[in-house]
């Protein structure tokens, strides 16, 4: 565990400068005003790059259901989000809540044996209902895929130079000559020295840190509009991390791309998205600003993630407060509220009935709780967590 | 590179060493050569005896004889020379002498059996991954259970018996009748359904046209006496080619962009042309002409490739020498039916041999005598690749199946590339590796398999050889069995470590 | 951040599911029960099994079946097999086994009382086998995977030079001598050469095992070698070990049935399903059913065998369960 300093906003949102004050207000569905290059600097030192006012990505009640033999697993249950041109959406959540599964459906990466409905829309055209050649030339081309583990996504056969430009000639007829041009200034884009001797290495030549730099540049290498990051620093040393996260925010900016930006980590949501998604058992529990989320958590889920991250400000309590218990079954899920077995505020109704994702108390922020009213009557909503754990000791 | 490769040679040339000396070592404890003689009576059997055992270097300990052994046949490593010295066996003859023409036959058997089972069993392992659990599926893996479930030399005698025989009858008037085309046009109809697979219009049409296409070939065929004086004539060669030259560009390259197409199918028309205007050259050719005309197709496609592949030269090249060699094959396998009828008088109709590797007093020309051989390997081969075909089949639907879970096609399939690249250059070339270390075990098997199956069929091979020679109890011949199918083995393990090495960069720098 | 590591939380599995908890005996059961094929041939063996060797009885123990397979009677009707199982109403001769089921040979054996017996030699040399086999490669591939050094190189290099051997030759050379003995030093030899394959996968087994932390942490405790194996290691490669045992009965029967069937392996007067078929080769064309009888039930054999090792396969397979991510 690294003990956070106190100007490294990947740790600790709550470190972070007066925010707050200014809220992007940007409701999911409705972009508005742009940030100014003044009110930047107050969102942490990778900053926040500007929003445009066009929709690109749109998903609506989206369901993905695996069909196995212990049952139908319901990975993602009616999952609805927009990205914006230039936007940084965050989607947090517990491992196994459904954030690669629901990421993928987007790009048409499931396997055959996943069963999905729902609607996507891309620039307003029907994802789901493309042909196979038009679904195609949105993959790599529009919409681009980072993975977690660079050691996995690259084929070891292959050199680089060759798995670089590739994804050029697969949606370009070129000469080969050209693509592998493209290649090395994508390469050199995300700061790897000597990229044209690097053309030639494989993968297995390359550290982890430079691999994942190699995939960004893959992902970027036909400037698509939506650059869709699965965990990309999970599998990396922690030194290297916050470089990585600062090259793809650098590169974003380059080719102006949104990102849809999936982690475990709530620092670095803090630190890089406009706005956040959290998921939970298959569900989107909870949207709205970063800052909104962050500090005023209306689910209570929220507010146990929250919670389990270590903080500065709560000196006192320095100790983690994690989440107690396991998220249910995705194939036998209990009626009601599928966080209500472990969380503090469950009554009756949140047994009874699903919540709805419903309007809180602020624009544009969302969340999918009975009793959403009860967090926005305290001032630190992850007290509930830590009031429980530090009683059972 | 080279360091690897010497470093493999030094421990395989150990292995060898100690192979054979084990071998050498059980072949002497398995019997002595002379208790027949001792058993004699007959006067002079003490002279017999005597020169046996000098003969056969008897009265020397094991361990001596073998360094002795080893001493004279370390000389046939040099090329060309007149001392390779192998032993003799018991009965006076030089063992050189009878390795020299078993060993070929054997190889020409061997081979002939590698690239069939390896062919026809990475592409029905291929089929079978992409079309995981269908009809198709199970069926195969059905079928792959029942040939490693089933005894060699009873498959073996069983072919020899019934199917020489009842082939042979129906050659001597072959007709199709309706009832049979129809059911080889269904069974052919199920395959192709199955293989193509798709939604349930798609599976019926692909059913119709395989099964009208097959039942009809079949009764055309019969109906024209085709089966009675085969052949494939310029028209069906030309056919060929233009089908190999759509077929590889549809699985290498794809029709977005039309050079590779070109390329492919030009290559098909100078095959084409060349076929006739050959004509003279391809009547009765020396095998070296045979294959200097193959590197010079192959070198015509490439050029074809390299000048009208434009954007696509990679893949151009690629496609156009495949056509090249799939229209050689054609043009081979024509040439060698032209001397069916000559020699079907020649064989007394019974066209399927059972017995031996060539026809004894027959000379035909070099396609006449190609066809001899072709006519004898049929039945040997057939019973020597089934569990071949079975192995290379279910480990290459294996390994596809693992690979194509990868993460990495996951990221090719994420960069838009066409479902046809991800399955040809990302998931075959990685499911390839684990099968090229399979390749060297199997050659080590079909090496047994040789031994029953040269027996069941009387093939003068080596294993006819071994076999003969076990039960005279006679040392030296087996020996020269061990040592022959010792080399192929570290041999086909060296071109698998290799090949594994060359198709996969992480082990090349180790 | 959050979950991974999270000690309040033990009971979530990697997948993010609540999984009833099962042993994995309890998994691995399940799996094979479920494998149709495996259920199917456990039950055709086993019915075998019985009939092979009730019939003719075991050493001093008599069968059940009247004839004998050694005693010579009069040829009836040519030899051929009495047993008819086309019931009348469908125009057959009815369902009956009658004197001789399976036929007679030429000198009137009962041909049933043969390959009963042959049935159960080539068994029998396919267990032993498989017993001895799997014992050698266990005890060698866990000798050179968990002591390495030289007594690796010495192990791997020797399982080399078997292993560039073809099976079939350097068995012949050894069998042809000692089949004389009896099916039992056959099986001995058999088994002395088949060892190899499994020998090679244990090692890797236990290679990629040392590695593992559970095991470093026992070794720096100061757990005896053998202790680490029989514990540790042993438990984790069982799977590998029971489905390559298995496969190689079906390996050695055939294995067996090829050696006698080149005249190298059983010797008379005992018999094996492979010396059937030699034997009456030649009586082919005037009596098939001398030929088949035997090759039904190797087939028989081999193929009941592969489906419950592929069953096994199945059901030890941790990926099996796998769901990617
Ligand atoms: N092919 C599949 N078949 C069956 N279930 C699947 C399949 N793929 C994913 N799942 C299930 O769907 C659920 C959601 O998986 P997903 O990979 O989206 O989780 P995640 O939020 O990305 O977790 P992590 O943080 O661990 O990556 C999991 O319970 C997983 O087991
Ligand atoms: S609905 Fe009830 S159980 Fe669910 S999060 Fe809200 S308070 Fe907790
Ligand atoms: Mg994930």
């Amino acid at each position: 565990m690294t003990t956070p300093t106190p100007d490294d906003p990947f740790r600790d949102p709550r470190s972070m400068g007066a925010a707050g004050s200014d809220p992007l207000d940007v409701p999911a569905a409705a972009p508005t005003e742009e940030i100014g290059p003044d009110e930047r600097a107050h969102l942490g030192h990778l900053g926040l790059s500007r929003v445009g006012a066009e929709e690109l990505l749109r998903v609506e009640d989206l369901h993905v259901d695996f069909p196995t033999d212990d049952g139908v697993v319901r990975a993602v249950r009616g999952v609805s989000y927009s990205l914006n041109a230039g936007e940084v959406l965050g989607i947090v959540g517990e491992s196994g809540s459904g954030k690669s599964v629901s990421s993928m459906a987007v790009l048409g990466l499931l396997p055959k044996s996943a069963r999905i409905r729902g609607s996507i829309r891309f620039r307003g055209d029907d994802v789901l209902g493309m042909s196979q050649p038009a679904q195609r030339s949105l993959r790599g081309r529009r919409i681009a895929m980072i993975f977690q583990d660079p050691m996995t996504a690259m084929n070891p056969v292959h050199t680089i130079g060759d798995q670089l430009a590739e994804a050029v000639l697969s949606h370009e007829l070129m000469p080969r000559r050209k693509a592998m041009a493209r290649a090395e200034e994508a390469l050199a884009l995300v700061g790897i020295p000597q990229p044209k001797t690097r053309l030639r290495s494989y993968p297995h030549e390359f550290s982890g840190g430079m691999r994942q730099r190699a995939m960004i540049a893959m992902a970027i290498i036909n400037s698509p509009d939506v650059i869709i990051a699965d965990e990309p620093t999970t599998a990396l040393d922690v030194t290297v991390q916050a470089q990585i996260l600062e090259k793809l925010i650098e590169v974003k900016d380059a080719v102006g791309a949104a990102i849809v930006l999936i982690t475990h980590d709530l620092g670095v949501v803090a630190g890089m998205a406009h706005r956040v998604l959290v998921m939970y058992a298959g569900r989107a529990v909870e949207i709205g600003e970063t800052d909104e989320v962050f500090y005023n958590a209306r689910m209570p889920y929220t507010a146990g993630l929250l919670g389990s991250i270590p903080s500065l400000e709560a000196q006192d309590a320095s100790r983690l407060r994690p989440i107690k218990g396991a998220p249910p079954s995705l194939i036998n899920l209990p009626t009601g509220c599928p966080f209500s077995p472990r969380c503090p505020l469950a009554t009756d109704i949140c047994r009874e009935q699903e919540p709805a994702l419903l309007p809180t108390d602020s624009m544009g922020h969302v969340a999918a709780c009975h009793h959403w009213d009860e967090l926005a009557g305290v001032d630190d909503p992850t007290a509930f967590f830590r009031s429980e754990s530090e009683a059972s000791r | 590179m080279l360091a690897f490769i010497v470093r493999r040679l030094v421990v395989s040339a150990g292995v060898l060493l100690a192979g054979t000396f084990l071998a050498y070592c059980l072949v002497a404890l398995s019997g002595d050569p002379l208790a027949r003689l001792r058993q004699d009576n007959t006067p002079g059997v003490e002279d017999r005896i005597a020169e046996m055992t000098d003969r056969l270097n008897l009265d020397t300990p094991v361990p001596l004889r073998y360094l002795q052994w080893l001493g004279s046949a370390s000389k046939c490593l040099v090329p060309f020379a007149a001392e390779c010295d192998l032993g003799q066996s018991v009965r006076g003859q030089d063992v050189t002498f009878l390795l020299g023409n078993a060993v070929s036959s054997t190889l020409q058997l061997i081979t002939v059996a590698t690239f069939t089972a390896m062919i026809v069993g990475v592409i029905v392992g291929i089929v079978t991954a992409l079309r995981q659990y269908s009809r198709l599926d199970y069926a195969t893996t059905l079928a792959s259970f029942f040939f490693v479930s089933l005894p060699l030399f009873w498959f073996a005698v069983l072919l020899k018996q019934y199917v020489a025989i009842d082939l042979n009858d129906w050659l001597a008037d072959p007709t199709v009748s309706l009832p049979a085309a129809a059911i080889v046009g269904v069974i052919s109809g199920l395959i192709w359904a199955s293989a193509i697979g798709g939604d349930r219009r798609r599976v019926w049409i692909s059913f119709g046209i395989a099964f009208a296409a097959t039942a009809g070939a079949l009764l055309i065929l019969s109906a024209s006496g085709w089966f009675a004086s085969p052949g494939l004539g310029p028209v069906v060669v030309t056919v060929v080619g233009g089908a190999a030259a759509l077929g590889l560009t549809a699985l290498l390259a794809g029709f977005r962009y039309r050079h590779v197409l070109y390329a492919a199918l030009a290559t098909a028309a100078v095959g084409a042309i060349l076929n006739l205007a050959l004509d003279q050259v391809l009547s009765d050719p020396s095998y070296l002409t045979l294959i200097g005309l193959l590197l010079l197709a192959v070198a015509i496609a490439g050029g074809v490739g390299y000048a009208l592949g434009g954007l696509q030269r990679k893949q151009a090249i690629q496609t156009s020498i495949g056509v090249a060699v799939i229209m050689s094959v054609t043009i081979f396998i024509d040439r060698m039916l032209s001397a069916w009828g000559n020699y079907f008088d020649a064989v007394d109709g019974r066209v399927v041999a059972t017995f031996g590797s060539r026809t004894p007093n027959y000379d035909g020309g070099t396609w006449g005598n190609l066809l001899d051989t072709a006519t004898h390997l049929l039945l040997p081969t057939i019973a020597l690749i089934l569990v071949s075909v079975a192995t290379y089949s279910r480990y290459t639907r294996a390994s596809m199946l693992e690979v194509m879970n990868q993460d990495y096609v996951r990221t090719a399939r994420s960069k838009g590339l066409t479902e046809r690249t991800v399955i040809v250059r990302h998931a075959f070339r990685n499911g390839l590796i684990p099968i090229t270390t399979l390749m060297a075990f199997d050659v080590a098997g079909l090496m047994g398999g040789a031994v029953i199956t040269e027996t069941v069929f009387a093939w003068q091979g080596m294993g006819f050889m071994f076999v003969t020679a076990l039960r005279d109890v006679d040392p030296n011949p087996a020996m020269a069995f061990f040592l022959v199918t010792g080399l192929a083995a570290v041999v086909f393990n060296m071109l698998a470590d290799i090949a594994y090495a060359y198709l996969d960069p992480r082990i090349r720098l180790s | 951040m959050i979950t991974p590591g999270d000690p309040a939380a033990p009971a979530a599995d990697a997948q993010g599911m609540t999984v009833v908890a099962r042993t994995q005996a309890q998994l691995v059961r399940r799996r094979f029960f479920r494998h149709r094929a495996a259920m199917i041939s456990l039950v055709v063996f086993a019915l075998l099994l019985i009939l092979s060797f009730s019939a003719t009885g075991i050493g001093p123990i008599p069968g059940w079946w009247k004839h004998d397979y050694t005693t010579v009677g009069s040829v009836v009707e040519g030899g051929s097999p009495t047993l008819s199982v086309v019931p009348t109403f469908l125009g057959g001769d009815g369902m009956h086994l009658g004197d001789h089921p399976f036929g007679q040979d030429n000198k009137g054996i009962d041909y049933f009382a043969l390959t009963m017996r042959g049935t159960q030699v080539s068994i029998m040399i396919a267990f032993i086998v498989g017993a001895l086999g799997t014992l050698l490669g266990v005890l060698i591939g866990a000798a050179a995977g968990f002591f390495r050094g030289w007594t690796e190189t010495i192990l791997m290099r020797f399982t080399d030079i078997i292993i560039v051997m073809p099976l079939l030759a350097i068995v012949s050379v050894l069998a042809n001598r000692v089949g004389n003995a009896g099916p039992f030093w056959l099986a001995v030899v058999i088994a002395l050469f088949t060892w190899t394959g499994l020998a090679r996968i244990v090692r890797g087994e236990f290679l990629s095992l040392r590695e593992k932390e559970f095991i470093e942490a026992a070794r720096a405790v100061g757990t005896p070698a053998w202790r680490i194996i029989r514990k540790h290691i042993l438990p984790n490669t069982i799977g590998v070990i029971v489905v390559s045992a298995t496969l190689s009965i079906a390996g050695a029967v055939l294995l067996e049935t090829a050696l006698s069937f080149l005249g190298f392996g059983v010797k008379p007067p005992d018999t094996s399903l492979g010396r059937l078929i030699s034997d009456y080769q030649s009586a082919f064309a005037s009596r098939p059913w001398l030929f088949f009888w035997p090759g039904l039930f190797i087939v028989l054999i081999a193929l009941t065998v592969n489906f419950i090792g592929d069953g096994l396969r199945d059901a030890f397979d941790p990926r099996q369960n796998k769901v990617r991510s």
